[in-house]
């Protein structure tokens, strides 16, 4: 064979190599260039439009001479000390969105629901299914439950051993997104609670004790975004119909502002 | 009896026995199933369009579907499905009509003509939970499973022995049994999709089978393709041939069964009469029905078919055992749990390490049994 034609050969393997590279990458999800969208955060901050209530003692009743000391108290409403309302599930309902790459690489490899002081910590967390595993630890010299049941996944029924002593761990990988928080139980411990959500994308918070979210490097366009509450479920507020409601990102951060909550919607149902 | 949910369920009942005795009447259909919701928040467009998708994927009582991600046998559907006796071929029809309507429901949703006066109540296999089963973690039963069950019932319950059908006849039910649940968690999916998501209609089919219906069918072939992971065979028990080797499990079980890290004691009591501590237990079908007050519970009531009914966790000095009782089914209960209920296992799972080795399993098992036989629980003086 000439060189020529060896040269010709190779130039066309090439070209096959490239041409298949493109067509995988188009083919790719949607995890983008940070050059060509541009991308914008979304803050804003819940406040509890009100005096929040005591929040109640829970009964222990299980397990007392372990758990009896600790002033354990419902979780269903927290209020910061400046009413901030925390525990507000915020995430993007919007399907198909430009993922920045960077969430990609700083996505943890695990989202931890510990047990300690006889409760799960944290209450509230997400998670992006496919990118992280739901990792539990039992760091109480109990043994422990931990029990969910998500829609259309696998449910989970899992003893962890008392600690310390051993590494008391587990690990469960959710197959599916969920619309709404999945609630977690024990069944040892009928008091404890905590809710996750699983979302396939990066695009879900939750907020904290001063009320406040930030859902970071989201893409510049409209989005709709779904809020939810333990106790209201989706949670009601003045121009939110179901929870829900469309914003325009805007490149650098689009700030919603104090978005006020009746107490009327949190109540104990 | 306990008192019916709803003040329409004698009605419901008597069209049900007569749709099932086909008294010449329509041939039965799926009922939506909306249970736990209030009726009205669900629009007419809603319903139709769910249960359009449904008809397109899983077809009507008397002609099912395949849907072809389900991987599912039509020509064994089609022996369960329909009513009762042969068809215009001579081939055989109506398996499940015949055998498990009464109890099961045309749906498979567990609340047919004689459910109400169960306990336990028949299986809902909507949910797509079973319980006695050999795989881990929260995999589905695999076929053996399944056959297991009918062949042997499920002893303390109303649920019988069918090993006098042909294993034709078995195999089909085993099928129409998974197409039941595919179609019911299906079903769950599409109605909170439509309904609590508000996805636009008409629905996107494509949407539907690969967001929906493809990961369930996937969960039912993850045992059967990957045993090795998901299924648990018994090893070998550790000779309990003479009376001391038995003693001696015993006296090993005894003092797991009262040990931390198996809480055994919580729910079955330090005699292992079943009441212990932990009172208030329900299977997930149930812990729907229940709100946090009575008050709320009597109102959630109308929304299903069936009252609020308690587990109670077994009772050992019985020595009936719905998972059966043999060594090699305790060792799967404790390894495993019971899917759907508060019985969580002990054994390893993916991602989860044991709590107890087969060796402790194997000593817990005696010590059960040996409650079943009139042992005592309590370390003798």
């Amino acid at each position: 064979m000439t060189s020529r034609r060896k040269l010709t050969r190779r130039l066309l393997r090439q070209a096959a190599a490239a041409a298949g590279a493109a067509a995988w990458a188009l083919a790719a999800p949607a995890i983008v260039s940070a050059a060509e969208p541009a991308w914008g955060d979304l803050v804003g901050r819940l406040l509890y439009d009100g005096k929040p209530p005591e929040r109640q003692k829970l009964k222990v009743d299980k397990d007392v001479e372990c758990c009896g000391k600790f002033d354990v108290r419902d979780e269903s409403l927290m209020v910061g000390p400046q009413r901030g309302l925390a525990n507000v599930f915020l995430y993007v309902r919007t399907r198909n969105l430009s993922i920045h790459p960077a969430l990609a690489e700083a996505a943890s490899k695990q989202v931890t629901l510990d047990n300690k002081d006889c409760i799960f910590v944290p209450h509230c967390m997400t998670l992006w299914v496919g990118r992280q595993e739901y990792y539990l630890l039992n760091r109480d010299p109990v043994a422990q439950n931990i029990a969910f049941s998500p829609l259309g996944d696998l449910p989970a029924n899992i003893i962890l051993a008392p600690a310390p002593g051993n590494n008391v761990d587990a690990v469960y990988k959710f197959s599916r997104a969920q619309m709404v928080p999945v609630p977690v139980a024990c069944n040892y411990h009928p008091w404890e609670s905590a809710f996750v959500l699983p979302r396939d994308n990066p695009y879900a918070t939750v907020s904290g004790l001063d009320g406040s979210f930030r859902i970071a490097k989201l893409p510049v366009g409209k989005v709709e975004v779904q809020a939810w509450q333990e106790r209201a479920g989706y949670l009601e507020a003045p121009g939110w119909v179901k929870g829900r409601f469309e914003v325009t990102i805007e490149p650098g951060t689009t700030d919603l502002g104090t978005i006020k909550i009746a107490p009327a919607k949190l109540e104990k149902k | 009896m306990p008192p019916p949910a709803s003040r329409l369920w004698p009605v419901a009942m008597m069209a049900l026995a007569l749709a099932v005795a086909g008294c010449g009447g329509p041939p039965p259909q799926f009922a939506l199933n909306i249970e736990g919701r209030r009726p009205q928040s669900v629009s007419p467009k809603q319903r139709e369009a769910v249960e359009k998708a449904l008809r397109k994927l899983f077809g009507t009582p008397d002609e099912p579907e395949v849907a072809e991600e389900t991987h599912l046998r039509a020509e064994l559907l089609a022996m369960a499905a329909g009513p009762v006796g042969g068809d215009a071929e001579g081939n055989q029809r109506g398996l499940f009509r015949r055998h498990c309507v009464t109890c099961h429901g045309i749906s498979g949703d567990g609340a047919g003509p004689t459910a109400a006066v169960l306990d336990p109540y028949p299986r809902d296999f909507r949910l797509g939970l079973f319980k006695y089963t050999s795989t881990r973690g929260g995999a589905k039963p695999v076929r053996r499973d399944l056959r297991r069950t009918l062949l042997r019932g499920l002893p303390g319950t109303a649920m019988p022995s069918f090993a006098q059908l042909r294993s034709g006849e078995i195999e089909a039910l085993i099928e129409y049994v998974k197409y039941l649940s595919l179609r019911g968690q299906t079903e769950f999916y599409l109605v909170e999709l439509v309904v609590d998501g508000d996805e636009p209609l008409p629905l996107t089919m494509e949407f539907v089978v690969r967001d929906g219906l493809t990961p369930l069918a996937r969960s039912w072939a993850a045992p059967e393709e990957n045993a090795a992971e998901w299924v648990v065979v018994p090893p070998p028990r550790p000779s309990v041939a003479t009376p001391e080797s038995l003693a001696e499990s015993v006296a090993l079980g005894r003092a797991l069964y009262a040990a931390k890290p198996s809480q055994c004691v919580k729910c079955h009591g330090p005699d292992g009469s079943g009441q212990g501590e932990e009172t208030e237990l329900y299977d997930d079908a149930n812990k729907r029905k229940k709100g946090v007050t009575p008050e709320q519970t009597a109102e959630i009531a109308p929304r299903f078919r069936l009252p609020i009914q308690r587990l109670r966790p077994r009772d050992f000095r019985q020595g009936v055992f719905h998972g059966g009782a043999a060594p090699e089914d305790l060792y799967l209960r404790i390894t495993l749990g019971i899917k759907g209920t508060p019985m969580p296992g002990a054994g390893a799972a993916p991602g989860v390490r044991a709590v107890l080795s087969p060796e402790e399993t194997w000593h817990l098992v005696s010590f059960i049994r040996a409650l079943g036989a009139g042992a005592e629980a309590s370390p003798s003086p």
